[in-house]
């Protein structure tokens, strides 16, 4: 990484430390103009700066991150809305391409990337829209369909660094479940990975496949009701659309029907007949969970959509993922929308990206 | 009473009910029998039950089973072994598709030939052909399986001459070789030749896929003839909006728009709704609105808290249908809908709904085409 570069990447980190500090004029201000522009709750924004934003990066994780852009003579960055802390990440990925950088806000949360801004002025610049031109680099996060649309808009000899639909999962073996306290913590981890940006995000778990008995699963399941609710009275979930409310209703009571679904705070966590079937949970606070013979097998069906994972059990379980989600992350439960300051948060090849 | 001679009493209501017109028994009496019927014996919707405290004391309090629960579990008051169908609906993979299992089709096609002949006869013999592909064998679609039970007994001759024959050749005129055309110009003239009307039944795609074979030119039908159309295009790539599609299909055939009526059906249903506007058919209606029949009650109802919304607003369809006497009374569909002119007005799938529907199984054959 050249000096310069690494000098626009500490100029942004300044930014989000600013941010993170809820002492600084510049912290009051971020969550005072977040609440209006994220739809989540105050605690949600406060549980999101706090977790997600990373203000602290290690030198090697600023050089990985750094190491996977090419350098170019411009960088176009196209923010999407549901992450508001990956905003401070697809700008830094632009830093460390070019010392020009453009950034278009979503329109719906244009206020992190305006905070960073303020925070370290004159480091990029607001346009829309973007207008890159051939050899420059584009930074693009949204849904797949507008990737494609944007796709199919480029001037020919762009580079597009897609970034699309995707989420996270995680995986346990009876071993990590069979002991209450465990049980617990990990229901508890879990909680916290869902609470985070009630499920919006592309790395936001959807459900856990249990390689353990229906006995196991039940347990779990009360866990995790109990630690979604718990965490839900500290971190209220945000503002939900009717239709994600109307979801939310139409897939409890189908869940329901085929098994098992609770209440958990706000939403639902279900027993789900097939990991398939965890691509549509709803977003809010709506988690599945899977029994199954072989966590891995039933992970590879939902594989190209999975950007994250996070594993409770033996080494041998781990080494299995590894192996069948070469492409994904790995992190602790609890940890799955903490991704260090490494490179793209959602390191899946562009290939494999798929709706979910 | 055992499960199965609750059932099977149940059936024979159902079927009564619908012989006589609604008028053997109050519509909320039956239904709430079939509800409690399979609040005992449908653990699935057992646990709706208790999950909405429903009393199971009016209509409106059963609790409706969302379409997605067909793709994610059995739906039935029976075991499997004995299911006698197997209908599924639409989807690109097999863990996409939805299943309703019957453990009797009898009360499923009585009611379908009761509809049928109330919205799409006017009391002559036709005859009878598909623009689908030949069901199955055990058939795995409901629509299939509606349409050869029209021609086996709305029809009930082979084309060329003597004993029905279902799988007879120029019966069924979509393949993977694409539309018959041919075949469908032999049908018309068979009916001219017979002195009476064709009866088409097709899928929205299907008729779409024929006025591209066609490119222009027309296949005029016998006075009196009907297009049953069913199926949207629901997300495919190709799409003709509703009434261009009724229009150019009536100039093609050489038929009144009138003649062209819409059919709205689903696997995880047993009963239809169609559009009113043949003339002389019993069931009369206007343009675009779909008639229930007396054994089925569509509701549009807020997405959200699933209450009835005010007559003419929008709402997802709420169907209670007393043919799903083993599997589920009452359905929570993804189809938007508002109440018009005594019937129901179809305005599409709730958004971010995924694309399914009876076209799709066709547009997918003939997409497979080398």
């Amino acid at each position: 990484m050249s000096p310069a570069a690494r000098a626009r990447l500490e100029r942004l980190l300044e930014a989000a430390r600013g941010i993170r500090d809820p002492e600084t004029p510049l912290g009051r201000e971020a969550r005072a103009r977040l609440s209006v522009s994220t739809g989540l709750s105050a605690a949600g924004i406060e549980l999101a700066i706090s977790k997600c934003l990373e203000t602290h990066p290690t030198e090697a994780e600023l050089e990985r991150l750094a190491a996977s852009v090419e350098s170019a003579p411009r960088a176009h960055v196209l923010l999407s809305a549901n992450v508001f802390t990956a905003a401070h990440r697809a700008i830094a990925l632009a830093l460390a391409a070019s010392e020009q950088v453009f950034v278009r806000p979503s329109r719906r949360e244009p206020e992190m990337a305006r905070l960073l801004l303020r925070g370290a002025p004159g480091l990029f610049t607001l346009v829309d829209p973007l207008e890159p031109e051939p050899g420059d680099a584009l930074f693009a996060y949204g849904s797949d369909v507008t990737l494609n649309e944007l796709r199919a808009a480029l001037a020919p000899g762009v580079r597009l660094h897609g970034h699309g639909s995707g989420f996270g999962i995680l995986a346990a073996d009876a071993q990590a479940v069979a002991d209450r306290a465990r049980r617990e913590e990990l229901a508890q981890a879990i909680a916290l990975d869902v609470a985070l940006f009630d499920q919006r995000g592309c790395l936001s778990p959807r459900g856990l496949l249990l390689e353990g008995n229906a006995e196991l699963a039940h347990a779990l399941l009360d866990a995790l009701a109990r630690s979604f609710a718990e965490l839900e009275a500290r971190v209220p979930v945000g503002a939900l659309a009717p239709e994600e409310r109307a979801e939310q209703r139409r897939q409890r009571a189908a869940l329901a029907f085929a098994g098992t679904a609770l209440a958990a705070g706000s939403g639902f966590v279900a027993i789900v007949p097939e990991a398939r079937a965890l691509a549509s949970l709803p977003v809010g606070r709506c988690f599945g969970l899977v029994c199954t013979e072989n966590a891995t097998e039933a992970a590879r069906a939902l594989a190209p959509a999975i950007t994250t994972y996070g594993v409770a059990g033996s080494p041998e379980l781990r080494a299995r993922f590894a192996n069948a989600l070469p492409h994904a992350r790995a992190s602790a439960p609890g940890r799955l929308q903490c991704p260090p300051l490494d490179g793209p948060a959602d390191p899946r090849p562009k290939a494999s990206r798929s709706a979910a | 009473m055992s499960a199965l001679s609750a059932s099977d009493a149940l059936h024979a209501r159902v079927r009564a009910f619908a012989r006589s017109g609604g008028a053997s028994e109050a519509f909320a009496d039956l239904a709430l029998a079939i509800a409690r019927f399979q609040a005992e014996h449908v653990p699935g919707f057992a646990r709706l039950v208790a999950l909405d405290g429903s009393t199971l004391d009016t209509v409106a309090s059963i609790p409706a089973v969302p379409t997605d629960a067909f793709r994610l579990t059995r739906v039935a008051a029976h075991p499997p072994e004995l299911d006698t169908v197997r209908f599924e609906t639409s989807g690109t993979t097999a863990s996409e598709r939805g299943v309703h299992v019957m453990r009797t089709t009898e009360t499923y096609a009585e009611l379908a030939l009761l509809g049928g002949e109330a919205a799409l006869l006017a009391g002559r013999s036709r005859t009878i052909v598909a623009l689908a592909p030949e069901p199955a064998e055990p058939p795995t679609s409901s629509l299939g399986f509606m349409m050869r039970l029209f021609m086996e007994r709305f029809d009930g001759r082979a084309l060329s001459g003597g004993s029905f024959e279902p799988a007879e050749r120029g019966r069924w005129l979509a393949s993977t070789a694409g539309i018959d055309v041919d075949g469908l110009r032999r049908a018309a003239r068979i009916a001219a030749d017979r002195g009476e009307p064709l009866l088409l039944l097709a899928t929205s795609f299907a008729l779409s896929a024929l006025l591209d074979a066609l490119a222009g030119d027309t296949i005029p039908l016998p006075e009196g003839s009907v297009v049953m159309q069913t199926g949207g295009f629901k997300g495919r790539t190709r799409e003709i909006p509703k009434a261009e599609l009724r229009s150019a299909v009536a100039r093609a055939f050489a038929v009144p728009e009138a003649a062209v009526v819409a059919e709205y059906g689903m696997t995880e249903l047993s009963s239809q709704l169609y559009e009113g506007t043949v003339p002389g058919v019993r069931r009369a209606g206007p343009p675009d609105v779909l008639l229930e029949p007396p054994w089925l009650s569509v509701v549009p109802v807020d997405p959200e808290t699933l209450a009835p919304v005010p007559d003419g607003e929008v709402g997802l369809a709420r169907c209670v249908d007393l043919g799903n006497v083993d599997s589920a009374i009452a359905i929570l569909t993804r189809d938007r809908v508002r109440r018009r002119h005594g019937g129901i007005e179809l305005l599409g799938r709730a958004p971010g709904a995924p694309p399914r529907g009876c076209s799709l199984a066709l547009e997918a054959l003939l997409e497979a085409r080398p």
